[in-house]
């Protein structure tokens, strides 16, 4: 691969959420912010662990676990910023990760016609293959098993 | 004071800190405009007056209060922001508004410098019930919304069903005297 060829491949994120790796286009990330108080008040949206306070402002907290791995991971201690749409630079959100993330780059398949929405293709590695996740599809996704209210499991 | 700027956006800082009620509720601390509360009642003192409402169509609002000639109605905060149900010990009653809130106990009374609004991730109730959050003390804080606790349809739906209650209670005495 030639310097033109690598500059011309995007660029991902690497990041791994239980034991399963997924990808991010990296300019939709901002940081990967330390442990920091997660906190939590009542609400009812879906999905949402909480709010982090980083550099000022207050980011909302996916628990992108439960949709990706389908159950809530505790192992998750650092925080992936992105932006939740690429063109939108103050629309935060925060994906509890382990702290692993790598940067790479390679080629992506478009998504199988029966994959889920918060998948926008397959980056291939050289020694995997790996689910890039579209940011905004993922946070408008429904945990797997969301039987109980959120202001009230948000407690636990 | 304003939410101030887009959500995610660091907000200024507001020129009049505002001084706010924090509260608890289920072991969550909310902060309420100091403005907003006209009296804050411990919940015994209020029981004499209060009257339990017999057929509830709101499960957040079980017993009203009279003040001045106006029916109040208390709502349970529990209930309200679906929270475990608690004992609640005080009741925060609101100026401008016919409502009571059944909270469980006052923390302290604090000025808070700048109002951050709710990020847009946020999509469900929480919109109607929050003003935006604070930051105090290393905690992130939800500012109430007052006018959150019971929306005009609620008041509509409960006035109605107090006058019926009303008239059907002076029927029967009419018909029993």
């Amino acid at each position: 691969m030639n310097a033109r060829e690598s500059t011309a491949q995007p660029s991902f994120v690497i990041l791994q959420i239980g034991d399963r790796r997924f990808a991010l286009p990296s300019e939709t990330v901002v940081e990967l912010a330390p442990p920091v108080r997660l906190h939590r008040f009542p609400h009812t949206s879906p999905l949402l662990a909480g709010v982090i306070v980083r550099r000022g402002r207050i980011v909302p907290v996916y628990d992108a676990a439960s949709v990706l791995i389908g159950r809530p991971s505790s192992s998750q201690r650092f925080y992936l910023i992105a932006r939740r749409q690429p063109n939108r630079a103050n629309d935060l959100g925060a994906i509890a990760v382990n702290g692993e993330c790598q940067l790479a780059s390679g080629d992506v398949r478009p998504p199988g016609s029966d994959s889920s929405a918060w998948v926008a293709g397959t980056l291939e590695l050289p020694d995997d293959s790996v689910e890039v996740l579209n940011f905004s599809a993922l946070a408008a996704s429904q945990p797997a098993a969301s039987s109980e209210s959120t202001a009230e499991g948000a407690r636990s | 004071m304003r939410a101030v700027g887009e959500p995610g956006v660091k907000p200024r800082r507001a020129q009049h800190p505002e001084r706010v009620i924090l509260f608890y509720v289920s072991d969550y601390m909310f902060a309420i405009e100091a403005e907003a509360v006209q009296e804050i009642r411990s919940t015994d003192s209020l029981a004499g007056g209060a009257v339990e409402i017999e057929n509830p169509g709101l499960a957040k609002v079980r017993h009203t209060f009279e003040r001045g000639r106006q029916t109040c109605y208390v709502v349970n905060a529990c209930v309200h922001f679906h929270l475990p149900i608690t004992r609640p010990s005080l009741v925060l009653i609101l100026r401008q508004l016919r409502v009571g809130v059944l909270v469980d106990r006052i923390d302290r009374m604090a000025e808070i410098l700048a109002l951050y609004a709710l990020p847009e991730a946020f999509t469900g109730e929480e919109r109607h019930w929050y003003r935006g959050l604070t930051y105090l003390d290393d905690t992130v804080i939800p500012v109430i919304d007052p006018a959150g606790f019971m929306s005009a349809e609620d008041f509509r739906r409960l006035d109605r069903a107090q006058k019926a209650a009303t008239s059907s209670g002076e029927l029967e005495r009419v018909v029993t005297s």
